[in-house]
């Protein structure tokens, strides 16, 4: 079984020395009570958790699944436990509004705790991670009665969130959802309709589950601009918070995954059940918006957290298991081989996906960075140019750090070689959870049209610019600046010529938006990567900034030359020959 | 999800593009392109009647294990009875022992239709034709008239026994012992792991072919040799016990074992310590079978996901609506579905001649003249790494983006498409990893006879070029064939400074030197298809040629890079710093 080792030293690093963590919290007078002590005091506890209850019950979840009997979902064995000892320590409100309840930690901060949560049990976190995005929607855009009586119970984990979206037609389309709201006279509505893909969207973990639904009044115009989004708890809460009736919803079945399979993903029937609209008819895509940028780095961290597990388990496996000779010859006597990590091959898999991971973090602190500038910095110029970069970098987070999660994943696998194949090993796990990672919360392909269609393109590239010039005032060593700008002129090029061209050629974003977002992502831990050298004091930072300048920088060039390739091959068959 | 045996594409390339007729004459064959069509057709229809029905129950039962007694999913057994009745075993096989003698090549195309209808099933008789080889090429006659017949018949299965817990790779370290027996026998004692196919319930008979050490034999790989060990000898058990089998990421259908061998009696196959040697006769054409399987999988993927893609409705064109009375689109209307079905099809139908070309080298170096034997043996062994190497991690990337087009959709079992993910995983490190195989192609392959083989190929890339060369490809496969032949010098000179070099630089090569090979395979494709240019399916080739040159081989840029960035940066890191924080 594999155990977890919150990288907590690692994250530290990043927050302090790599981002100056203490000197942006002491600009912000919300985040007034933070400091090395309190954080500390913050990221070990969570780090216990995570490893002590968290982790163990990680396999058996995935052995055992979730389990559907007539409309009641339970949890895997252990999960109650676990998930009580999440809901008590706070954590489900670590990001929540100070107002009602929740601790308003910075969100540079609680990438980390999301890393260690997801790294040590994709499956349980799962169950709660729902409702910091639904406490994030309700607080931003429902109305004062609803906040207070739902915030609270978000935050302590009585309560849980789930999204409804996703029907069996529509998934990247939502324009075409058929759930349909009714109004009462009492200004409430009915919502009747199936929904799909409902991660937890029924279980036996909490009290409550409060639904977030996507649906259609009558007369809403045509597709994605007649959506609007209501409220669906599974029981209709009393004024004081008691529960009341239970609501026209039920879980029909839940599915049978590729992984994750400790997660119950339920299609939701919801007939003629108690719905209360939030923010405006109409509207339901915007309210939405607010809490996606939170959602795809969150699901970003995802790929990051099960590519950290993989890690640890393959460069300790690496250590330990002999086989063949190193070139250099035998490095220790008396023995029959060496320990594989002399391998150059397996040292390759190693250092990338320790390059990709640290990158990785690295890349969603700062992202996590620009969230509390755009919301909390004093500046409004500050704040609207975090904002900018918030939408600029988040489709990027999320894509770019699930895909390398894939990626490293399987590099962890395959340093087990045939053991990484035998399920009680652990590894092969990690690769099937992962993989939903680039499919769920707006597929890759998606995040890559996001961020070159609607991002880039919108401002002629501007904003890529400005990250740019930002990026070009900061300190690094010498040895990486010749690269680095290389890198940078490259991308800056590239984004140029993108918005020349795509005027005259309506496919051009989106033929090439995914090796864009590739790019972008390899040019960015580049830049990472050279400052994280720059103010460490050990060596280990520099020999990994040297493994990816070398090694992993380079496919930049093949990206680009696909990217400038342009539509023509993608498009010029006809339907029909494929 | 549904199986169509792509016969139309397999006959272009048996036909049109690799001339597989004028091949069979030149190695004085019987077979006809009639007959290869009779075959190819009746395989499909056994394949997708028998064997498709069983792949997704295969998966969701797997096999089970009583014991030491295992049983297959329900089907299998049937389907096997099936399989041999039809006489599909003894296709290739010596005609001395009741073989159709028919060229391996055809075997290889046999394996591709049963193996894409069903990868875990195919295998229980793919190991076989590994045993078969063994002991046809190395085995006294003694040992072939006792084991070949039924073999080749398939009333017998084999395995090949070379993994234990401690050694995969580094084979050189097995323990499993042979102690020779008055009559001439041995008799074995060890434990094997993975074993493939090693126990099931479809023949009465598994020959195992097992690498043992004799008593004072020299340490390491020279001191290895082969034996046949039967599960039943003389109709009775022979001391070989399934103890386990795995439970493993996919490919449940097949019955993954460990065996131990308790004072077995075996019979030695070919020489004393020589057992490498023989186990490399097999060992070189399961890794194209390996490559194959990557096509198979990249198959059904590319079916199922350009069914989906064309029904899905999702979205609108970026050009405008091309579907206005639907709701919306059809999502293969869209650049990056389009991406990932081209690349799809890059990678299966560029896999696919890659996989054809080697057969026909082996088919020479089996049976062509004696002039021609040597260096299509040579091209073969420069070709076999890259083949299993290479094809099986582009078909990984292919059989993902079937899943991704599929959406949260292609995340549920039910829709069956993640097996394939699955099954396609255990290609990348059975048979010798893809670090082996990478090792193998620059460390052995390339620099072996003063790198011979690749010149060989390097001319064969130049002379496509030539025959193209107002083409919009010729350009580029020469400057690739010089900056292949660079790199390989360049990375051989490094190594004389520093042993690391060739691991540090080895899976770059090998994916550089799989995607030459590639556009090598794709320029020519293009040519010939040109010469039809009314036809769609021919049309289709030459765009998916220019997709390929325009989208895929760019990556040679990256991996040239990374090969040539050279060892230091993997090696200044001491073994413990590689610790977690």
């Amino acid at each position: 079984m594999l155990r977890y080792t919150p990288p907590e030293k690692d994250i530290e690093f990043v927050l302090y020395d790599l981002f100056d963590a203490e000197t942006e919290w002491a600009q912000i007078p919300a985040f007034g009570s933070f400091d090395r002590g309190t954080v500390g005091a913050i990221l070990t506890e969570c780090g216990k958790l995570a490893s002590d209850v968290m982790a163990p019950l990680s396999q058996s979840s995935d052995e055992e699944g979730a389990h559907w009997d007539n409309g009641v979902v339970t949890a895997p064995e252990g999960f109650k436990d676990a998930y009580d000892a999440l809901a008590a320590g706070g954590w489900l409100g670590v990001s929540g509004n100070p107002a009602f309840g929740g601790q308003g930690l910075p969100k540079m901060l609680t990438v980390s705790l999301e890393e260690m949560f997801w790294g040590a049990n994709t499956n349980l976190w799962l169950y709660a991670t729902l409702t910091v995005g639904a406490a994030i929607c309700v607080d931003a855009h429902a109305d004062e009665v609803t906040r207070r009586l739902y915030l609270p119970k978000f935050y302590s984990g009585a309560w849980t969130g789930a999204m409804a979206l996703t029907e069996a037609h529509a998934g990247t389309d939502l324009g075409l959802i058929r759930t349909r709201a009714i109004p009462r006279p009492d200004g409430s509505y009915r919502i009747t309709g199936t929904k799909i893909f409902i991660t937890s969207g029924e279980h036996d973990l909490a009290e409550n589950i409060v639904h977030l639904v996507l649906a259609k009044l009558p007369d809403a115009p045509g597709g994605s601009r007649g959506i609007s989004l209501f409220l669906v708890p599974k029981y209709l809460p009393r004024d004081d918070g008691s529960l009341g009736d239970r609501n026209g919803l039920e879980s029909v079945s839940i599915e049978h995954k590729m992984g994750v399979k400790g997660s119950a993903t339920s299609v939701i029937s919801y007939t003629d059940a108690t719905a209360y609209l939030i923010g405006e008819p109409n509207q339901g895509l915007a309210c939405m918006f607010t809490m996606m940028n939170y959602e795809r780095l969150s699901v970003g961290i995802q790929g990051l957290g099960l590519a950290e597990r993989a890690y640890q388990a393959s460069s300790s496996y690496a250590k330990e298991r002999v086989q063949g000779r190193v070139p250099e010859g035998p490095q220790a006597e008396n023995t029959d081989a060496d320990a594989i990590v002399g391998h150059p091959d397996v040292r390759r898999m190693l250092l990338t996906q320790r390059a990709y991971n640290e990158g990785g973090r690295a890349f969603s602190t700062y992202v996590g960075l620009q969230l509390d500038l755009a919301k909390y910095a004093s500046d409004g110029k500050v704040r609207e140019k975090a904002s900018r970069f918030v939408d600029l970098l988040t489709p990027v987070a999320k894509a770019f750090i699930t895909d390398r999660g894939l990626e490293c994943t399987l590099l962890g696998q395959q340093v087990f070689g045939g053991h990484g194949y035998i399920r009680e090993w652990g590894v092969e796990q990690l690769v099937r959870d992962v993989r939903i990672a680039q499919i769920y919360e707006g597929a890759n392909g998606i995040q890559a049209l996001d961020l070159v269609g609607r991002k880039v393109l919108r401002d002629g590239g501007a904003t890529v610019v400005e990250l740019i010039d930002d990026i070009r005032q900061t300190e690094v060593p010498e040895q990486y600046t010749a690269p680095l700008d290389e890198a940078l002129v490259a991308w800056q090029e590239v984004t140029r010529w993108l918005c020349d061209k795509a005027p005259s050629d309506s496919n051009l974003p989106g033929a090439a938006s995914v090796d864009y977002l590739d790019m972008t992502g390899h040019v960015l831990y580049a830049w990472l990567w050279a400052r994280m050298a720059g103010v460490s004091d050990s060596k280990d930072k520099r020999y990994v900034a040297d493994y990816y300048f070398a090694k992993l920088l380079p496919r930049y060039f093949a990206l680009e030359a696909s990217i400038r390739g342009g539509s023509e091959s993608l498009m010029e068959p006809s339907s029909n020959w494929f | 999800m549904d199986y169509r045996t792509p016969l139309r594409d397999m006959r272009f390339l048996i036909n049109d593009v690799l001339d597989f007729e004028d091949h069979y004459e030149a190695i004085e064959s019987d077979a006809s392109g009639e007959l290869v069509d009779t075959v190819l057709e009746q395989c499909a229809r056994f394949a997708e009647n028998e064997l498709f029905p069983l792949r997704a129950s295969g998966d969701k039962t797997g096999c089970s294990w009583n014991e030491g007694v295992v049983s297959t999913p329900a089907g299998f057994a049937e389907a096997y009875a099936t399989y041999v009745q039809g006489g599909w075993p003894s296709i290739a096989g010596n005609p001395a022992f009741g073989g159709q003698g028919l060229p391996r090549s055809i075997s290889l195309w046999v394996e591709e239709i049963m193996a894409s209808a069903n990868m875990a099933w195919t295998m229980y008789g793919s190991l076989s034709r590994a045993a078969i080889n063994a002991i046809d090429s190395h085995g006294s006659d003694e040992l072939k008239a006792t084991f070949l017949p039924r073999l080749i018949s398939g009333e017998w299965t084999g395995t090949m026994c070379l993994t234990e817990p401690h050694c995969g790779s580094d084979v050189g370290l097995l323990n499993t012992r042979a102690e020779p027996h008055a009559d001439g026998s041995y008799r074995i004692t060890g434990t094997k792991i993975f074993i493939s196919s090693g126990d099931h319930d479809l023949a009465e008979n598994i020959v195992h072919l097992v690498l043992a050490r004799l008593p004072d034999s020299p340490a390491g790989t020279k001191g290895i040799s082969l034996f046949v060990v039967p599960k039943i000898l003389n109709s009775e058990p022979n001391g070989v016990v399934c103890g386990a089998i795995e439970d493993k990421m996919g490919i449940h259908g097949n019955a993954t074992c460990m065996l131990h061998f308790e004072d077995s009696c075996g019979y030695l196959v070919g020489h004393a310590n020589d057992g490498m040697r023989c186990m490399f006769t097999m060992m070189n054409e399961a890794r194209i079978l390996v490559g194959t399987q990557g096509v198979c999988l990249m198959e059904l993927g590319y079916q199922a996901s350009l069914q989906y893609a064309s029904e899905r409705l999702q979205m609108r064109s970026a050009s405008g609506p091309k579907s206005p009375d639907q709701p919306a689109d059809p999502i293969l209307v869209h650049p990056d579905i389009r991406r990932m079905l081209l690349t799809q099809k890059a990678f299966l139908e560029g896999g696919r001649v890659m996989t054809y070309f080697a057969a026909q080298l082996s088919d020479i170096a089996d049976r062509g003249a004696d002039e021609n034997r040597a260096s299509a043996e040579r091209l073969l062994d420069l070709m076999t790494p890259i083949v299993k190497g290479f094809v099986t991690e582009t078909a990984f990337e292919a059989v993902n983006h079937a899943l991704q087009i599929y959406g949260g959709h292609g995340f549920i079992r039910e829709t069956g498409v993640e097996q394939l993910v699955r099954d396609a995983r255990i290609t990348l490190i059975y048979e010798g990893t893809t670090q082996i195989q990478a090792l193998d192609l620059l460390g052995r392959k390339v620099v072996m006879n003063q790198g011979q083989a690749l010149m060989g190929f390097l001319e064969m890339i130049r002379a496509e070029a030539d025959l193209q060369s107002d083409g919009p490809f010729a350009g580029k496969l020469r400057e690739l064939a010089d900056q292949w032949g660079e790199l390989a010098l360049g990375l051989g000179g490094k190594a004389v400074g520093d042993a690391d070099e060739i691991g540090a630089a080895s899976v770059d090569f090998l994916m550089y030197s799989g995607y030459v090979t590639m556009a090598y395979f794709w320029a020519r494709i293009a040519r010939i298809a040109k010469i039809h240019e009314d036809d769609e399916f021919m049309r289709g080739k030459v765009k998916t040629a220019q997709f390929f040159f325009d989208r895929l081989l760019p990556r040679t840029d990256a991996h040239y890079r990374a090969a040539l960035a050279g060892a230091d940066s993997l090696m200044d890191v001491s073994a413990n710093e590689f610790g977690h924080h």
